[in-house]
């Protein structure tokens, strides 16, 4: 009993469309969701760096998923947002997403923790939530851009 | 009490006070006669003590006090300036050095008392004899004086020389007033609100008298009141509130004086009058300086640790005047702007352009003038440079001379900041690498004494400074075989390798061609950090050298950070920002006229061969279809003497872009794009940087 009067933790997610997957971002790390703007691409970076927006005057890269997960190229659609997250010490990044769906709260009981598998795409993912019958992939933000650098 | 909020000043002032110091021990070297030059490090030491004494800095205090000593009995003709003094002279300014240091670092002075210096010191004192006593005399005098005063009300006495003084204030009809100050009975550093009284007095006036002398106030040497004689062209009121505005004093006592006082004979009246001159040029000396808002902005502390005080730029008020003007007609456009929208629509057209067009100038004034604002001459960093040089000329055993031009040359405050430690890098390398031992520069038929040239000029967006020596050069065929030795490169390689691309070995982390690691140079840290310091101001360096004659190393730097003029291109559907400063020609060039040097593209411009380079293939931009055109648009870049073609597709013209970084997640290859700006229309364009394209 007593165990279960601490366990009441829960936390925000902003549920997202990739591809058929749903991915659950914490809303911790979330700035800002924007539309699908202009990027202007750069020459000779990493491939899943689809270039850069102007936000707010502020020039900010954007990464694409599907790039990044070996999923197959972005289609840009009027749901097609970018997410601008910023971790903290580290600068703005966006990411493409298909489609913003919601925002949940997940009690820790709901999420699974996943040892990091073999391939490419476990390693941005932490932990699996159950939001009723819906299962989301939680990405694990800070792999994402540490890979980066 | 709590001296720390004014630890700022004092770093500021001992920094200015230091590097005084140490321009008139480089002239004392080569004039020890001068006496010009014997009573400015007098008031140098002199200022140091007093100050070092009021924020409680004991060890510096004691130092500057012993110099001042010695330097009171060479003005007094009882000791001469010998090589070996000024010497021991330049210690003292070294761990007068590293007490600031320690100061500007832990706001302590450390615990190094310096004791060898001091008994060198002593040593020169101690060579004559009979000076003790006339300043023990003095001391005596001084110290009985406030109490035959305390008695007797303030009656202050005056010397000739004042008395002249206040006679000269009344023909320029200035109000002189005998000012006496009780300080409160429970401050504890009456010295410094005594300091503080002095600095507030002289904001308005002088200061031409005091009882007991100023140097017996700094030194706290007075009970808990001090008597003033002060000229002013200021009222009563004024300056009775800014004695009031220093806290912790008691009262303040002012009587004009209007009748010229009497001469009181004086023992030592010559002595005396010597010092009130004294005092009256240091406060002509501040108020000069207060009028020409001189910027001696503190070059920060080389040593690493997170330092006490922050960094901070002195501004000169009249640039902090034009840059709030430009601000009130910024407003005005706006305001004109508002207007214009509200018009009728056949006026709103005129009255747009009209608008935007002063806007644009006013944006274009303010930039200018912010700008200014963060430039400082060179000359801040190069002053240091005289004194260390002389240094090295000891520690390595050779003559040399430094000669410095175009330090007026102004450089952003980030680049001023950071170009220090290169650029004492490059002198140090001259003089221990470049210049020969004197024998050698005989044999060559050379001046014996060798000589570094450090140069500074403007050249377009740039800054170029130059680091030249007349020594060996650069030993290319040494280079090479240590290049060979150390593994660097084969020998196959070093075969077709070209004479600057073996130079440029020399940039390559831990290389250091030096036979022998000295204390000055060669432990292999060199110019590969040199470049990469300069690199990441957004500079290079090159270096030009011939073996037995000499070599220069080229510093260039952008004039600018953060704003700059640039050509704004179109490559297929992409947009691009090419800094104008790297510009030298646009070229309209037939496709015929291009030729194949070692299969790569060149064109013959008038006389000199440039490559040409693709930008859609460099930037892998897709070309819809062919081009049918029959001219190539061709952006001639140069880089030094350098020079590269740029085929682009269309030019889209001159603007002043605000250049952003990209930031640290993408790394964009051979850093072709040095940052992004951001157009009208809010798209972003990306800036290429010239530099690593040539």
């Amino acid at each position: 009993m007593e165990d279960n009067m601490i366990e009441v933790q829960s936390t925000q997610y902003i549920v997202v469309d990739v591809g058929i997957e749903q991915y659950g971002i914490d809303i911790k790390y979330v700035d800002n969701i924007v539309r699908m703007q202009k990027i202007t691409r750069v020459p000779k970076a990493q491939n899943y760096f689809m270039g850069v927006i102007n936000l707010r005057g502020e020039i900010v890269p954007v990464m694409s998923i599907r790039r990044k997960f070996g999923l197959e190229d972005d289609v840009f659609t009027d749901k097609t947002r970018i997410i601008i997250l910023k971790p903290e010490q580290h600068e703005a990044i966006g990411i493409i997403v298909d489609n913003v769906k919601e925002v949940v709260s997940l009690e820790s009981s709901n999420i699974e923790k996943i040892q990091s598998g073999r391939d490419e795409k476990s390693r941005y993912i932490n932990a699996v939530g159950k939001n009723q019958d819906n299962l989301i992939s939680l990405l694990n933000v800070n792999g994402v851009i540490d890979d980066v650098n | 009490m709590d001296v720390s909020q004014y630890l700022e000043i004092f770093i500021d002032e001992t920094k200015e006070h230091l590097q005084d110091l140490s321009d008139q021990l480089m002239i004392l070297e080569t004039e020890p006669e001068n006496a010009d030059v014997i009573n400015e490090i007098f008031r140098a030491a002199h200022s140091l003590k007093g100050m070092a004494g009021t924020m409680g800095y004991k060890r510096m205090q004691h130092l500057t006090h012993m110099m001042e000593n010695v330097f009171s009995e060479v003005r007094n003709g009882n000791i001469k300036v010998t090589i070996h003094m000024v010497d021991i002279l330049f210690q003292c300014l070294d761990a007068l050095e590293a007490y600031l240091d320690e100061i500007v670092n832990n706001a302590d002075e450390g615990t190094n008392d310096n004791e060898p210096i001091i008994k060198l010191l002593n040593g020169f004192l101690e060579g004559e004899s009979e000076n003790d006593s006339t300043s023990n005399k003095k001391a005596e005098k001084e110290e009985n004086k406030p109490q035959g005063d305390n008695s007797s009300g303030y009656q202050v006495k005056f010397s000739e020389f004042e008395v002249n003084a206040i006679g000269e204030a009344f023909r320029k009809n200035m109000n002189v007033f005998s000012i006496r100050v009780f300080v409160d009975e429970s401050c504890i550093l009456k010295a410094a609100r005594a300091f503080l009284v002095f600095k507030s007095l002289e904001e308005l006036g002088e200061v031409i008298k005091s009882d007991p002398s100023v140097q017996d106030i700094e030194d706290e040497k007075f009970d808990l009141d001090f008597s003033v004689v002060f000229v002013t062209e200021a009222t009563k009121e004024k300056v009775l509130n800014a004695i009031n505005s220093v806290s912790e004093i008691r009262r303040v006592d002012m009587d004009a004086i209007t009748e010229l006082p009497k001469v009181e004979k004086h023992e030592d009246k010559r002595e005396e009058r010597h010092e009130e001159k004294e005092e009256i040029a240091k406060a002509e000396n501040t108020s000069v300086k207060e009028n020409t808002g001189k910027q001696t902005a503190p070059v920060k502390a080389v040593s690493g640790g997170k330092p006490v005080v922050n960094r901070s730029v002195r501004v000169d008020i009249e640039k902090l005047d034009v840059l709030m003007n430009l601000v009130s007609e910024l407003i005005i456009a706006k305001n004109g702007l508002v207007s214009a929208s509200n018009s009728d629509d056949r006026e709103k057209a005129n009255g747009f352009n009209e608008q935007i067009e002063y806007l644009e100038r006013v944006t274009t004034n303010l930039h200018e003038s912010v700008m200014k604002v963060r430039m400082m001459p060179i000359e801040t960093v190069t002053q240091k440079f005289p004194k260390m040089v002389r240094d090295l000329s000891k520690k390595l055993d050779k003559k040399m001379k430094l000669t410095i031009s175009g330090e007026d040359t102004e450089l952003d405050r980030t680049v001023i900041d950071e170009i220090g430690d290169p650029l004492m890098h490059l002198l140090r390398n001259s003089a221990d690498h470049g210049l020969e031992s004197e024998e050698i520069r005989r044999e060559r038929g050379k001046d014996p004494v060798g000589s570094i040239i450090l140069n500074a000029y403007q050249d377009g967006n740039n800054v170029v400074i130059e680091v030249k020596d007349d020594g060996n050069g650069i030993d290319i065929e040494g280079v090479k075989n240590k290049a060979i030795e150390k593994g660097t490169i084969t020998e196959e390689q070093a075969e077709t390798m070209s004479d600057k691309e073996i130079i440029d070995l020399l940039f390559r982390p831990s290389f250091s061609t030096a036979k022998v690691v000295s204390d000055v140079s060669g432990r292999g840290v060199g110019l590969d950090v040199v470049k990469t310091k300069i690199e990441a101001l957004g500079g290079d360096i090159e270096v030009k050298t011939k073996l037995a004659e000499g070599s220069c190393f080229i510093i260039r730097l952008p004039l600018t950070l953060a704003i700059i003029q640039a050509l704004m291109v179109e490559i297929g559907d992409e947009k691009y920002a090419i800094s104008l400063g790297s510009i030298q020609t646009i070229e309209d060039v037939l496709k015929t006229d291009i030729k194949y040097v070692q299969s790569k593209e060149v064109i013959n411009l008038r006389g000199s061969v440039i490559p040409i380079i693709r930008l859609d293939e460099i930037l892998d931009i897709e070309k819809s279809g062919e081009d049918e055109e029959e001219n190539l648009t061709v952006v001639i870049i140069k880089k030094g003497e350098k020079q590269a073609g740029l085929v682009v597709d269309r030019l889209i013209g001159q603007q002043e872009i605000v250049i952003k970084s990209l930031g640290s997640y993408i790394n964009n290859g051979n850093k072709l794009i040095s940052g992004a700006t951001i157009l009208g229309n809010g798209d972003v364009a990306l800036i290429l940087d010239a530099n690593t394209l040539v």
